[in-house]
C-alpha cells in the first residue's frame, strides 16, 4: 500500500527519532516529578526504568519481526484478520494523537509561560502547525532526516547545562538511599512517560533500510534517552536543594537562569525558544504516524488529506478549548497509564500470543513431516 | 507555431534553378536580408545560386572560400562532378525544412540547376564577443576565461579542462521557434545514468516557442518550482563548470547563454567557490564558514534586532540598554516599521545600482550613502543601531559567491522580519524550522538537496564547512550518486592511505 523502499531511514535516523519521540516536551518536568516521590534518588529509578522500557523495546521489535514487510496494521491483519487491524489502527491513530496533543498544548503552555505571554493559544497552534505540516507530509525520510539534523545541532544543549554546575552542591545526592527502596521504586512510574515513543516502531519498521540491527537501534535509542535524563535530572538536583526544587514548575528550564554572560543577559530565553526544535521531535513524527493510521484505516494511499484536516481540527479545537497546566498535567497521567498498555503490556502480550500461535503451528508441521 | 509552409518543406527540391528561386521567394518572403548570388560554376559548368542571410554569416569566408573556387578554379567541367570548395563543413541536403533551418542559422546553401540535394556550408559567422574575465564571478587565482554567448565556444572552454573521451555531450533541440541547442556535458564513467536520463527527458518534455537564456531554461527542468531557493548554479567560468563535472554532475550549456547550468547540487555548493581549491586550505575553510553564518547574518539579522528590541529586550545587557534607549528614544515607528523602511531603501538602492548606466550609478550611491548614512538618523526617522544593523546585513549578502542563493537570503529575511514582529524569537525559530523543513525535503534532480547534512553523509563534509587538502578529498561528493566514486589515489609521497 505505501511505498517502503523510496521512503527508506537509516538506522541512525530511526534512533534519532525514537529518542525525540522519548525526549521532549516530557523532560521539562522530569526532574521535579522525581524528587516529588523519591527525594534525589530519584535519579536511581531512570536507570531501572530504563530497565524495563528496554525490555519492552524488545518485545515491540520482537512482534515486528514476525511481518517485516509490512506496519504493525498489516501484521495484525494477517494474524489475526482484517477487523482486528482496523480497531487497532484506530486506537493506534488515537493514541499517536493523544501524544501528539499532549506535545504541542505542553509547548504553547511552555512557550506563553516563558517567552509569549499574550498570544492566545490558537495562533501559536497554527504557528506551530505550519512546520510541522511542512515536514511530516513528505514521509518518513524526511522525518529521519530531520529528527538526526536536529539531534546535531542540539549537540550544544549539554555543554550549556555543564556551566550550571559552578553552582553546583553534591551533598544533594547523599544520603543514597534516605527512605529505602521503595520510594525509588514507586517513582519508577515517573519515568512511564518519558519513555513513551518507542511505539512509533510499529509503524516505522517496514521504512527501516537494516531490520536486522532494528533491535540494536531501538536499545540506543533507549540508553540515549536514559543518558539524557539523568543528565538532566542530575543537574537539577545538584543545583536545587531538595525542598526547594518541587516549587518550580519547570526546573530544567528555571536552572537556565543561573547562567550569565558577559554579553548577553538573560540568555536562557533564547535557550528556551531554541528548545521548541526538541520539542518539534514529538509533535513532528506523531502528526504522520497519526494521519498514517487513519488513512490506512480508510485504505488512501496519501496521507495529506488527512493531515491537513488534523490541522485544521487542531487549529479549530485550540480556539474553543485548551487545557491549562493542571489539566495538561492531568492529561499527562493519563498518558502514563495509556502509554504503559499500548507501549508495554500490547506488545509483550501480542509477542507471546505471536508465539504460541508460531510454536503451536510448528509442532504439527513437525510432527506431520516426521 | 504551426507553419504555412509546412507542405512546401517537406518536398524535394526542384531540380530546375528558376523554380528553385520561387520557392525560395516564396518561404523566405520579406527577408530583404537574404542573399541569393547567381553564378556560373566554372568546375562543373553548371548554373547555381548561393543563398545565405547577411549578417549571420562570415563574408570573408564567403568570398574566399566559396565563391573563388566555385567561379575561378577549373575543375573537372562535368556537369554532376564533384564541387571543390574550401570550406571545412559541407552537408548535402534533400528537403526544404532542413535547408530553412541551416540557412536561419548561419549556414549558406548552394543550389544547383539539375541537382536534386542542395549543399549546406559552413559559413556561420555572426557578431560575437570576445572572451572576457568573468564579470559577476570574479576570481583571484583562477582562470581569466568567462563563458561567451556561442554554445560550441563555451562546450570548448569545458572541454580544454578535460581532455577525456568519457566526456560526453548529448545535443539536444528545444523551442519551437528558435531551435535552441541545448547541450549537456557529463562524465560518462562517473555521472548516475538515471540523473542523466531525468535531466533529458525534463528538457525534452519542454515544449515552447524560445529559451532566451539559462535562467528560462531553469525554470523547465527544476525539481521545486515554487521554492524560494536556487536549485541549478548557474556558473559563468569553465573551470568552475568543468570541476562540476569532475563531481559527477552534469552542465547544461545552452546556446547564446553566456552562462551554464549545474546539476544536480546541494544547499552547501552555492557557498562553494573555485578559488577555495587554489587558497590554502585553512584560509579556504575559514571563508567557508564565514560565507556560512554571512547567510545566516542577511537572512535573520535584522529579525533578531526586532524580535530582541520588541520582546525580548531583557537580554541586552545594560549598558547596551541604555545606548539603544537612547538612541530608539527619539525614534517615532515600531522596529518593524523602523527596520522594513530601511531594508527596501537598501534593496531600492541595490536595484538602482543595477540597472543604472554608470556615470549616473555613481549619484546613487551618493544619495545613498547621504540618506542612509546620515540624514535619516539625523531627522530623527531611523535609529543609529538599526543603520549599523542595516549595513551589516547588506554586507553580509554581499559576500556570498551566488548570486540566487543571496536573492533567496532577501526574501526570507522579509518573512523573518514578520515573524519576529508578531512573535519574536518564537518567530525566528518557527521560521528556522520551517528552512530547515522545506531544505531537507527539496530534491534537485531528485538527490537530496540538504546533503551532506540531512541525510548526514560524513564522507561528503570535507568539501563543505571545513575544506581539506585536496590529497585528502579522495573521493567524488556522494551527495552526486556518481557511479565511480573513486576521484584519485595517493597524491603525495608519504601519505597515509585514507
Amino acid at each position: 500500500m505505501k511505498d517502503y523502499a523510496n521512503n527508506q531511514i537509516t538506522l541512525l535516523q530511526y534512533i534519532f527519532i525514537i529518542t525525540g519521540l522519548q525526549v521532549n516536551v516530557s523532560i521539562v518536568s522530569l526532574p521535579r516529578n522525581l524528587a516529588e516521590t523519591a527525594g534525589t534518588d530519584g535519579w536511581m529509578s531512570i536507570i531501572i526504568g530504563w530497565v524495563i522500557s528496554a525490555a519492552a523495546s524488545i518485545a515491540i521489535i520482537r512482534v515486528m519481526k514476525n511481518h517485516p514487510e509490512g506496519t504493525l496494521l498489516d501484521l495484525l491483519t494477517r494474524f489475526m484478520g482484517m477487523w482486528a487491524g482496523k480497531v487497532i489502527s484506530l486506537l493506534l491513530s488515537l493514541y499517536y494523537f493523544y501524544i501528539l496533543y499532549d506535545g504541542l498544548t505542553r509547548t504553547i503552555l511552555i512557550t506563553k509561560a516563558w517567552l509569549l505571554p499574550t498570544i492566545p493559544n490558537f495562533i501559536l497552534m497554527i504557528l506551530l502547525l505550519i512546520p510541522t505540516y511542512a515536514i511530516a507530509q513528505h514521509g518518513p525520510s524526511v522525518l529521519g532526516r530531520y529528527a538526526e539534523l536536529i539531534a546535531y545541532m542540539s549537540l550544544w544543549i549539554p555543554f550549556v547545562y555543564i556551566l550550571t554546575l559552578k553552582n553546583a552542591h553534591w551533598l544533594h545526592l547523599l544520603p543514597m538511599f534516605k527512605d529505602g527502596w521503595q520510594p525509588i521504586l514507586s517513582a519508577v512510574k515517573e519515568t512511564i512517560y518519558p519513555s513513551l515513543g518507542m511505539a512509533a516502531t510499529f509503524i516505522l519498521y517496514p521504512f527501516l533500510k537494516h531490520k536486522e540491527k532494528a533491535a540494536t537501534g531501538i536499545l540506543i535509542s533507549t540508553s540515549l534517552s536514559m543518558v539524557v535524563y539523568l543528565f538532566f535530572t542530575v543537574i537539577c538536583f545538584l543545583y536545587y536543594s531538595p525542598d526547594d526544587i518541587s516549587n518550580y514548575n519547570d526546573v530544567v528550564i528555571s536552572v537556565l537562569k543561573s547562567i550569565e554572560f558577559k554579553f548577553v543577559e538573560r540568555i536562557e530565553v533564547i535557550f528556551i525558544a531554541y528548545h521548541l526544535f526538541l520539542y518539534s521531535l514529538v509533535w513532528i513524527p506523531t502528526m504522520y504516524l497519526t494521519t498514517y493510521c487513519t488513512s490506512w484505516l480508510f485504505r488512501q494511499s496519501d496521507h495529506r488529506g488527512h493531515m491537513t484536516w488534523l490541522c485544521v481540527l487542531l487549529a479549530i479545537g485550540t480556539i474553543i478549548y485548551s487545557p491549562t497546566f493542571n489539566q495538561s498535567d492531568r492529561l499527562e497521567n493519563l498518558l502514563t497509564w495509556i502509554g504503559f498498555g499500548t507501549e508495554y503490556v500490547f506488545p509483550v502480550c501480542l509477542a507471546v500470543y505471536l508465539w504460541i500461535r508460531k510454536s503451536s503451528k510448528r509442532r504439527p508441521a513437525h510432527e506431520g513431516k516426521a | 507555431m504551426v507553419d504555412q509552409h509546412n507542405d512546401v518543406h517537406n518536398e524535394e527540391i526542384p531540380t530546375e534553378l528558376v523554380k528553385m528561386i520561387t520557392q525560395l521567394e516564396c518561404v523566405f518572403s520579406d527577408t530583404p536580408d537574404l542573399i541569393m548570388r547567381k553564378l556560373r560554376i566554372k568546375q562543373t559548368g553548371e548554373q547555381a545560386v548561393l543563398t545565405y542571410l547577411d549578417g549571420l554569416t562570415d563574408k570573408i569566408s564567403i568570398n574566399q572560400d566559396v565563391l573563388r573556387p566555385l567561379l575561378f578554379e577549373a575543375g573537372s567541367g562535368e556537369a554532376g562532378g564533384e564541387l571543390m570548395m574550401t570550406v571545412g563543413h559541407i552537408e548535402p541536403q534533400l528537403n526544404w525544412s532542413q535547408i530553412k533551418l541551416s540557412i536561419l542559422q548561419g549556414s549558406s546553401v548552394l543550389f544547383v540547376d539539375g541537382r536534386s540535394e542542395a549543399y549546406s556550408l559552413d559559413t556561420k559567422g555572426w557578431p560575437q564577443r570576445a572572451i572576457e574575465d568573468p564579470q559577476l564571478e570574479a576570481s583571484l587565482k583562477g582562470a581569466h576565461q568567462g563563458f561567451v554567448e556561442t554554445g560550441e565556444q563555451n562546450i570548448a572552454l569545458i572541454r580544454r579542462y578535460i581532455p577525456n573521451r568519457e566526456l560526453k555531450l548529448k545535443r539536444l533541440t528545444v523551442g519551437q521557434r528558435g531551435q535552441t541547442t541545448v547541450s549537456v556535458l557529463y562524465l560518462e564513467d562517473v555521472v548516475n545514468p538515471n540523473l542523466l536520463k531525468r535531466l533529458i527527458e525534463r528538457i525534452q518534455q519542454i515544449d515552447v516557442d524560445v529559451i532566451i537564456n539559462t535562467g528560462e531554461l531553469t525554470e523547465f527542468i527544476e525539481d521545486s518550482p515554487f521554492s524560494i531557493f536556487p536549485q541549478l548554479i548557474s556558473t559563468e567560468r569553465p573551470d568552475a563548470a568543468a570541476s562540476q563535472i569532475l563531481q559527477g554532475r552534469c552542465v547544461i550549456v545552452v546556446d547564446r547563454s553566456p552562462s551554464v547550468l549545474v546539476t544536480p547540487v546541494s544547499f552547501m555548493s552555492f557557498f562553494q567557490n573555485v578559488d577555495d581549491y587554489s587558497t590554502r586550505w585553512p584560509i579556504s575553510t575559514f571563508l567557508r564558514l564565514l560565507r556560512l553564518f554571512a547567510f545566516f547574518t542577511a537572512a535573520f539579522l535584522p529579525g533578531i534586532y526586532i524580535a530582541v528590541i520588541s520582546y525580548h529586550f531583557e537580554i541586552i545587557p545594560l549598558k547596551l540598554l541604555l545606548t539603544l534607549g537612547e538612541s530608539r528614544g527619539q525614534v517615532p515607528f515600531p522596529p518593524f516599521v523602523e527596520a522594513i523602511f530601511m531594508e527596501i531603501t537598501l534593496e531600492m538602492l541595490r536595484e538602482a545600482g543595477i540597472r543604472l548606466p554608470a556615470p549616473v550609478g555613481q549619484t546613487v550611491g551618493i544619495v545613498g550613502g547621504i540618506v542612509i548614512g546620515q540624514a535619516v538618523v539625523q531627522a530623527g526617522l531611523i535609529s543609529n543601531i538599526m543603520v549599523i544593523i542595516v549595513s551589516f546585513t547588506a554586507i553580509s549578502s554581499f559576500i556570498l559567491p551566488n548570486f540566487d542563493m543571496v536573492a533567496a537570503a532577501r526574501l526570507i529575511r522579509f518573512m523573518l522580519m514578520v515573524l519576529a514582529t508578531l512573535f519574536g524569537f518564537v518567530g525566528l525559530i518557527i521560521g528556522l524550522m520551517i528552512m530547515i523543513g522545506h531544505l531537507i525535503a527539496l530534491k534537485s534532480l531528485g538527490v537530496p538537496y540538504g546533503s551532506p547534512f540531512a541525510p548526514v553523509r560524513f564522507t561528503d563534509w570535507k568539501d563543505t564547512l571545513v575544506r581539506v587538502p585536496l590529497w585528502l578529498m579522495n573521493k567524488r561528493p556522494l551527495s552526486t550518486t556518481p557511479i565511480q566514486i573513486k576521484r584519485q589515489g595517493k597524491s603525495r609521497v608519504g601519505e597515509e592511505s585514507e
